[in-house]
């Protein structure tokens, strides 16, 4: 399992994939900021770094996908897929791998961000129960649609096909919640609930509001775990259909 | 030893594998032969353990690959058709990793590494980045991969693809000397290639097995008999059966029909060639046949795979093959069959 980590990561690091996909988010973190500094007025001289961070999670949407997309799509594309298929890992540790090396990505990205808190501490203050609430909550988030990426990695041999569709499908996450809530849904009560429960976005806001509820927490692991299982499980049925 | 029991693989309805069996001894370098399409690749394919099979199963070494994969692949040194290289990878960095993937101790690896860059002679290209390889090279590397962490079983996939013929021999030379002690297979679809190494072959083509032999084997089979050639003017089935008739003749394995009423037997001989031929040419002048071509000829070994290969079914005898040409002919008027013919 170590060396299909290490390898994914030299893949990220030793190209300047992970250093360009890290820019781009501070870029848009720090666009973000500053726009929040530059409407601050005299008399309301505070912003939320929780705001901002919610704000970011659009971004997100654009660029875990291209984080991803690469996952299984390329080793199939270089037919290196054999090489880890035929090799003495099983694919349940190979899926665990890339994973965790695609969450090492991820954190490296989000570390970064986390130099606006310094500098703010340095000037003013900062609410640190609600800083590292959103930070958790951006990590479980995270960790959930990266999974979602990797699973749709894992159904296709065309990286660029895997990132636009995982770009829908985030999307459409993010948009469920509204959707629950729109007259037509509301018709229904039940669908509604099930919809909304289904719905990523209002756990966050909790999270950025400063809270850890477990039910939050249970539903990003559950739902990660729950996709992790369903890209081996996408892999082996490929495997079989193979032809 | 590697068992393969009754291998069968469909891909939907269509079967391209179908119920192969065979063994590879320890200490053996088994060819696998076959033209492109054979089903080759899947077999290999299912024998590594990355395809699953439809049913029977593989043995290697007394453990199933099916049930117990991460313990029967610890033994397995696979090269795949396609070199399973990374392109942004360099060359060391690959092996590396490839050394840990197989489970290669820490403490070993760059040993390991070592000996098979120097092996495949990939050592003045181990900084370089496998996307600026050519073909040749990133097939050494892929190759290299396989002899990682000395597993007892290879499977390579047309190992010698690509390479000028200078690598060839040296690849054929490593593949030699792998047996010592690995047990190898071995595909191709260039038989003088499987003749030059390998110890037993297994040809097999749409799914089929064909043949399992040693090279000797096949060659003794059809080089004691002669093949001779006769072509002739006219009165086809007349000289075919006069053909039958002659002592010394095996059997007609082929008659072509090559236009203007020219006619070309293909015969196979037991016996001596000189004798039956005079008695041939004696009996077929007598009958008035017009004879334009005879000679002798011996089969070599790339005929005889191809033999293997495209003869799959046996013809029952002559009518049969009489009947290749012309369907439901019956006359032994040479003219109304060429009418049917051109029709």
């Amino acid at each position: 399992m170590l060396p299909i980590y290490k390898k994914e990561l030299q893949s990220f690091f030793f190209t300047p994939f992970a250093y360009t996909i890290t820019a781009l988010f501070l870029l848009l973190f720090t666009f973000t900021i500053s726009t929040d500094i530059a409407t601050l007025t005299d008399n309301v001289a505070r912003f939320s770094f929780t705001e901002i961070f919610y704000n970011t999670i659009i971004y997100f949407i654009f660029l875990l996908p291209i984080l991803t997309m690469r996952t299984f799509a390329d080793e199939r594309k270089f037919g290196t897929e054999v090489l880890l298929m035929t090799s003495p890992v099983s694919v349940l540790k190979i899926v665990i791998a890339k994973f965790l090396a695609n969450m090492t990505v991820f954190l490296f990205m989000i570390a970064g961000s986390v130099i606006y808190p310094i500098i703010t501490e340095i000037k003013g203050e900062v609410v640190y129960s609600q800083l590292i609430c959103a930070y958790i909550g951006f990590f479980f988030w995270g960790a959930m649609f990266i999974a979602v990426g990797m699973l749709i990695s894992s159904f296709t041999e065309n990286s660029i096909i895997a990132a636009i569709i995982g770009e829908l499908i985030m999307f459409m996450f993010l948009f469920l919640d509204d959707f629950s809530q729109s007259g037509f849904i509301s018709q229904y009560p039940k669908l509604r609930s099930v919809l909304y429960s289904f719905a990523a976005q209002p756990r966050f806001i909790y999270f950025s509001q400063g809270f850890i509820r477990l039910s939050d927490i249970v539903f990003f692991i559950t739902a990660t775990i729950v996709l992790l299982a369903w890209t081996y499980i996408s892999i082996e049925k490929r495997r079989w259909k193979r032809g | 030893m590697i068992e393969i029991k009754d291998l069968t693989k469909y891909y939907g309805t269509n079967r391209a594998v179908n119920n192969i069996s065979f063994t590879i001894n320890d200490n053996e370098i088994l060819g696998f032969l076959g033209p492109n399409g054979a089903g080759k690749s899947t077999t290999l394919n299912m024998i590594a353990g990355y395809l699953p099979m439809s049913a029977g199963s593989v043995s290697i070494y007394g453990t199933d690959v099916a049930k117990e994969p991460v313990k029967a692949k610890k033994n397995i040194g696979y090269l795949p058709e396609i070199p399973p290289v990374y392109p942004d990878m360099k060359v060391k960095e690959y092996l590396s990793f490839c050394a840990g993937l197989k489970k290669v101790p820490a403490s070993k690896r760059k040993d390991e590494i070592k000996r098979v860059s120097e092996l495949l002679k990939i050592t003045d290209v181990s900084g370089k980045l496998i996307r600026n390889l050519s073909k040749g090279y990133k097939q050494r590397v892929g190759f290299a991969q396989a002899l990682l962490g000395d597993p007892k079983f290879l499977i390579l996939d047309e190992p010698t693809v690509g390479l000028d013929p200078n690598q060839v021999m040296e690849v054929r030379n490593i593949i030699r000397d792998l047996k010592k002690d690995h047990s190898v297979i071995f595909s191709s679809h260039i038989l003088s290639e499987v003749s030059a190494v390998c110890d037993r072959v297994v040809i097999i083509n749409k799914g089929d097995i064909r043949a399992i032999d040693t090279i000797e084997n096949l060659e003794a089979t059809f080089s004691s008999s002669l093949i001779l050639h006769i072509k002739v003017k006219g009165q086809k089935a007349r000289s075919a059966n006069i053909i039958e008739t002659i002592n010394g003749v095996k059997e007609i394995t082929s008659i072509d029909d090559e236009g203007s009423d020219i006619y070309a037997f293909t015969v196979l001989l037991n016996g001596d060639a000189d004798t039956i031929r005079e008695k041939l040419m004696e009996e077929l002048i007598k009958n008035n046949v017009r004879i334009l071509e005879i000679y002798t000829d011996k089969p070599d070994l790339e005929k005889v795979f191809v033999e293997l290969i495209n003869k799959p079914v046996k013809k029952n005898g002559l009518s049969d093959l009489l009947d290749e040409i012309t369907p439901a002919e019956e006359s032994a008027q040479p003219e109304s069959t060429d009418k049917k013919e051109e029709m």
